[in-house]
């Protein structure tokens, strides 16, 4: 969608912000993008939000006020929970201080990082950003920012732990965290007290190189994001970029690329189910799920090329068109796959011990998810009707016949379910489309250099974890002034202190199994 | 949790014994190793789109427009050095050396390729240089087994290079067939 | 029936008359003989069980397991013991040395010690004692001490909370362990395995069979908290590599981690073993009372018998092992506490009735 920003001005935007919440059912924060907008206007946040009931969405801009060298806008920490990692995120990248924002530490960057590196003037010369050799200095303490009376900025230390505090680290390098995050667990015997989750130990700063690169280029990067999801990441810019331009688009290419999106997405479950059974560590149960994923890998790849870093999509529609065996392979695919699904709850989902792991452990409540931002499968297995897919449809999802798959359990269980429903019902969808794909152009061209008009759009899609959104500030160049993509993991880190607390450790590896969260999705 | 305690363990050892039956079964059924490398020229299977190198299309016949339009021979590149790849690539792995030469019959300028280089080390496949290209003159291949000892081998001067299809036989057409929902966990 | 006593009568009358040793001499030769045979049995059982896991589990996994190294990949073992052996023993820095030392060596010394009660054949025994299933008990518990120890010798957080996790489960399945071993004894009548194994020869007398219902249930208890004993899973909480790395032994490289593995695979062929020798009749060969029949089973000599008893109980543990999930530490404590105590003390009084009503067979 095409951004028109409402602007509050600086002393009413928490209290209007507030209103939105309260009174308008704006509960959902789907994102916050920082950005410098130009020497005119300063540093700045697009604050993306969502009407849970109507699923209408605003988008509201507030101008970072300038004190000195410091910039601060009020924290609404207090309004949305999931605004408590997006803000340190902005911090961290533009220095942006948020007024009342109890935990402001970086989020990706270490903390001896110094300059804000979304800043326009930051110094990218190789000399000023040297590979650090020495060790992150870690501290104890955080700050939060207020202003006076007077209109001064004031600093008040918070205390992270105690000094009885039994801290272990789950990560950066664990067994079980998916990838290199680091978990800071409280723990009290194997109760967990606090969790403080850190990131960026793989972040790369694709939005920042993003921003010297032509549009084409900036593709290249989506399929190393989750990498499970690379088609869906894929999907988000490419859709933005398109809807930017204008671009129309072949019946022949919407159909591929839901066909494309929903075998994705069986990937990412299957192996969801796949780990989430390692993690409690049925062995067995994953590798059932991965010899199977093997089958729906070959399938792609006979079309993309690829397994992982699919590559398929560009802007204008497909990198080629399908294979000629596709729809024999995907039918096939799609009648070797519909049994298995039992098999695994078999030997895995339907199992007595997993159910006594999984049941009642991180639960979530509607309400929480919402305000933590807990989308896809996750969220919906409270309830949460979020599918980006009924709410905002996009490709053909409005021509097919499907139904969102919503849980009332809240929990581990609950969220385990709603991956094998899924995955059901993405069989159901492809079957639908896989023999009507209709002819015509699988690309329609584009010119060489590819300019977006000015102008600020957010497109998202439902990726196989959650909602994963692209926004792109364009000013009418080959390359884009500002692009943020709303990762489907950072909410979950950010919600997992909230789901874990005051239960085990043990605990804590089942949400993390049952939440669906990648780690290069997450530091991007 | 309100079940009764006998009526609890009945349902574990039910689910349990569900569980014991399905990994029995698997016990018996085809396994899913394929045997790479010792599959490799037999039962092997690799996409004919698979991404493992870039190579120079080479002109096949005269038929070929390009051969048509600029009077090549079989066999030559159809590249012109134009660098719309290496302005494409976004890691900068192609790196073309060309010089001006002047064509003694036409009087015309035209550009002439001197050395193509592509570091296949810092390549991500992403196949922007492929669709930069107005002259069909590069793709990629399935070639996969690209390992080498040291990375200077990896940078490839494709225009000079003799390509003949890769370390396998019958690889560039996908190798054995492939049968969707099962594993040739054969050797021969 | 070939008595395993021939060859060990032999040896001793070779050492004290033909060669005319000394008491001290011929004992002192004749141990270090043992030991020398016990251990290197041992090393060569570790090798045998950790490929026919990695091929059972495969086979389970729809995987073929090791192919590379050998036909089959028979020698991928050997490659690995190389591999052990030749690594470097590293330190861990403000470690507790001694006990960070001692810990190994613990749980090999466990794990030994009762691998020697193993009754082999006829005759073929190590260790027989006449309180012999105390002392296993008592044998098999230093092997907790291992694991405390090395938990908490390593300085890291993960091995403490897996040390106490070890702890908590070991001494709770001790119990059960250690109950159904009574219950056996009340049909046997002994408590020297000798006599145990003894009493299951000839037709139908298996103790699974002689004691019907309440030794079957007593059989699959035994296995259960032998399992949890072994650190096996669904019980290798203490391990629980997903969630603690690698547990207690985390900061151990080398033959360090080396003992604990072999320790590992040695103590599931012990539980068997003992399983084999208890329940299903140890040496005792299958005898259903037909003579013929019988007269070829007994052409079998035990060890085949016993070895293949035990290789079958592995085998069904392994598949335990390779299809469920690990539980949760409070989930196996209730198991044990709710479940199996109770379960066995009730077996246990429905077997001694049994036995003092006669009603087995």
């Amino acid at each position: 969608m095409k951004l028109s920003n409402i602007e509050f001005g600086f002393d009413n935007f928490l209290a209007e912000m507030k209103k939105l919440k309260t009174e308008k059912h704006f509960d959902y924060l789907v994102t916050i993008v920082g950005e410098d907008f130009g020497p005119e206007e300063g540093l700045g946040c697009i604050y993306i939000l969502e009407n849970t009931q109507t699923h209408e969405r605003i988008s509201v801009k507030q101008l970072a006020k300038q004190l000195g060298d410091e910039y601060v806008i009020p924290s609404i920490y207090h309004v949305w929970a999931s605004s408590d990692l997006l803000e340190r995120e902005v911090y961290d990248f533009l220095g942006i201080k948020f007024l009342g924002h109890p935990d402001m530490r970086r989020l990706f960057m270490r903390n001896d990082f110094e300059g804000w590196p979304l800043r326009k003037d930051f110094d990218m010369s190789p000399e000023k950003n040297q590979f650090p050799m020495t060790d992150e200095p870690e501290s104890d303490w955080t700050s939060e920012w207020n202003l006076t009376k007077d209109g001064e900025l004031v600093e008040t230390k918070h205390r992270l732990f105690d000094d009885d505090d039994f801290v272990i680290n789950f990560g950066p390098n664990h067994p079980s965290t998916h990838g290199v995050l680091r978990l800071q667990t409280v723990v009290d015997g194997e109760t967990i007290k606090h969790i403080y989750p850190h990131l960026g130990y793989i972040h790369r700063g694709m939005e920042k190189m993003m921003e010297s690169m032509t549009y084409p280029q900036t593709l290249a990067f989506t399929d190393r994001l989750n990498y499970l999801c690379a088609m869906h990441h894929r999907h988000a810019l490419v859709s933005v970029i398109e809807e930017a331009m204008g671009v129309e688009l072949s019946e022949r290419i919407q159909y591929i690329r839901t066909i494309m999106d929903e075998l994705q997405r069986i990937d990412n479950h299957l192996l969801f189910l796949g780990t989430c059974a390692q993690d409690l560590s049925a062995l067995t149960a994953f590798l059932y799920c991965m010899r199977d994923r093997e089958h729906l890998l070959n399938v792609m790849e006979e079309t993309t090329g690829g397994r992982l870093i699919q590559n398929y999509y560009r802007i204008g529609g497909l990198q080629d068109d399908i294979d000629p065996n596709f729809v024999q392979n995907t039918k096939a695919f799609c009648n070797y796959m519909r049994p298995m699904v039992q098999e695994y709850l078999d030997v895995f989902g339907d199992n007595v011990i997993t159910h006594k792991r999984l049941e009642g452990v991180g639960y979530m409540n509607l309400e929480d998810c919402v305000n933590y931002g807990v989308t896809g499968p996750a969220g919906r297995a409270a309830g949460w009707h979020n599918d980006v897919r009924k709410n905002h449809p996009y490709a053909v999802y409005d021509k097919v016949d499907w139904k969102e798959i919503t849980g009332t359990g809240a929990d581990s269980m609950e969220r385990y379910m709603i991956h094998i429903k899924e995955i059901y019902q993405s069989l159901d969808i492809i079957m639908q489309l896989i023999d009507n794909i209709p002819e015509g152009e699988f690309y329609i061209k584009q010119k060489p250099i590819i300019k977006v008009p000015e102008g600020q759009w957010y497109t998202s899609v439902e990726g196989g974890a959650g909602e994963f959104g692209v926004y792109l500030d364009s000013r009418g160049d080959k390359s884009p002034y500002r692009l943020k993509m709303r990762p489907m993991g950072l909410t979950f880190a950010g919600a997992f202190d909230k789901m874990l607390r005051g239960q085990k450790v043990a605990d804590l590896i089942a949400t993390g199994a049952s939440i669906d969260f990648v780690i290069p999705d997450l530091d991007r | 949790m309100s079940e009764s305690y006998f009526g609890g363990i009945k349902d574990a050892v039910k689910t349990l014994a569900t569980g014991l039956k399905v990994t029995m079964k698997e016990y018996f059924t085809p396994k899913s190793t394929e045997q790479y490398p010792e599959n490799r020229k037999t039962t092997l299977h690799v996409s004919p789109r698979h991404r493992g190198r870039l190579v120079f299309s080479r002109v096949e016949s005269l038929d070929d427009p390009q051969a048509v339009k600029r009077g090549l021979k079989v066999g030559d590149y159809k590249c012109t050095a134009c660098t719309l790849c290496e302005k494409a690539c976004p890691n900068g792995t192609i790196k073309i050396v060309s010089h001006m030469e002047t064509d003694e019959e036409t009087g015309r300028k035209a550009k002439v390729l001197d050395d193509y280089i592509y570091d296949l080390g810092d390549c991500m496949f992403c196949e922007l240089c492929v669709n930069a290209c107005n002259f069909g003159a590069i793709h990629f291949t399935n070639d996969f087994e690209n390992a080498v000892f040291d990375r200077s081998k990896l940078v490839l001067h494709l225009d000079k290079e003799v390509y003949e299809g890769g370390s396998l036989p019958n690889l560039i057409d996908g190798g054995a067939p492939l049968t969707i929902g099962e594993f040739n966990t054969k050797t021969k | 029936m070939f008595d395993f006593q021939i060859v060990t009568t032999w040896f001793d009358n070779l050492l004290r008359q033909t060669l005319g040793l000394g008491d001290f001499w011929s004992i002192l030769i004749e141990c270090v003989m043992v030991g020398l045979i016990i251990l290197t049995i041992y090393a060569l059982i570790a090798m045998f069980m950790i490929f026919f896991e990695r091929k059972v589990c495969a086979w389970f996994q729809c995987r073929l397991g090791p192919m590379r190294v050998g036909p089959w990949g028979v020698f991928q073992v050997l490659a690995d013991v190389l591999k052990m052996l030749i690594k470097e023993i590293f330190g861990v820095d403000r470690s507790d040395k001694f006990l960070y030392a001692l810990a190994p060596c613990l749980t090999i010394v466990a794990s030994v010690g009762t691998f020697s009660f193993l009754p082999w054949n006829k005759g073929a025994q190590v260790l027989d004692f006449n309180v012999g299933v105390f002392m296993i008990t008592a044998i098999s518990s230093i092997g907790v001490l291992g694991v405390i120890l090395s938990g908490w010798g390593s300085n890291n957080k993960y091995s403490v909370v897996s040390a106490m996790r070890g702890a908590v489960q070991m001494i709770s399945y001790e119990m059960s362990l250690g109950l159904c071993m009574v219950i056996a004894v009340v049909l046997c009548g002994t408590m020297q395995l000798s006599g145990i194994v003894e009493a299951q020869t000839g037709p139908w007398k298996w103790l699974i069979i002689q004691g019907h219902i309440p030794a079957i249930v007593a059989f699959c208890i035994f296995l259960i908290a032998g399992n949890a004993e072994a650190n096996r899973g669904p019980f290798d909480l203490a391990e629980a590599e997903s969630e603690l790395t690698a547990g207690y032994h985390t900061e151990y490289s080398g033959m360090g981690f080396g003992y604990f593995y072999l320790a590992e695979y040695l103590n599931l062929v012990v539980i068997s073993g003992l399983a084999a020798a208890i329940f299903l009749g140890g040496w005792a060969p299958l005898n259903i009372g037909v003579d013929g029949f019988d007269a070829v089973m007994n052409y079998i000599p035990g060890f085949v018998w016993f070895i293949g008893k035990t290789l079958a109980v592995i085998w069904v543990l392994m598949w335990v092992r390779w299809t469920f999930p690990r539980l949760r530490i409070d989930h196996i404590l209730i198991l044990e506490w709710k479940y199996l105590m109770p379960l066995t003390l009730i077996t246990l009084v429905v077997m001694t009735a049994c036995v003092s009503l006669g009603l087995t067979f």
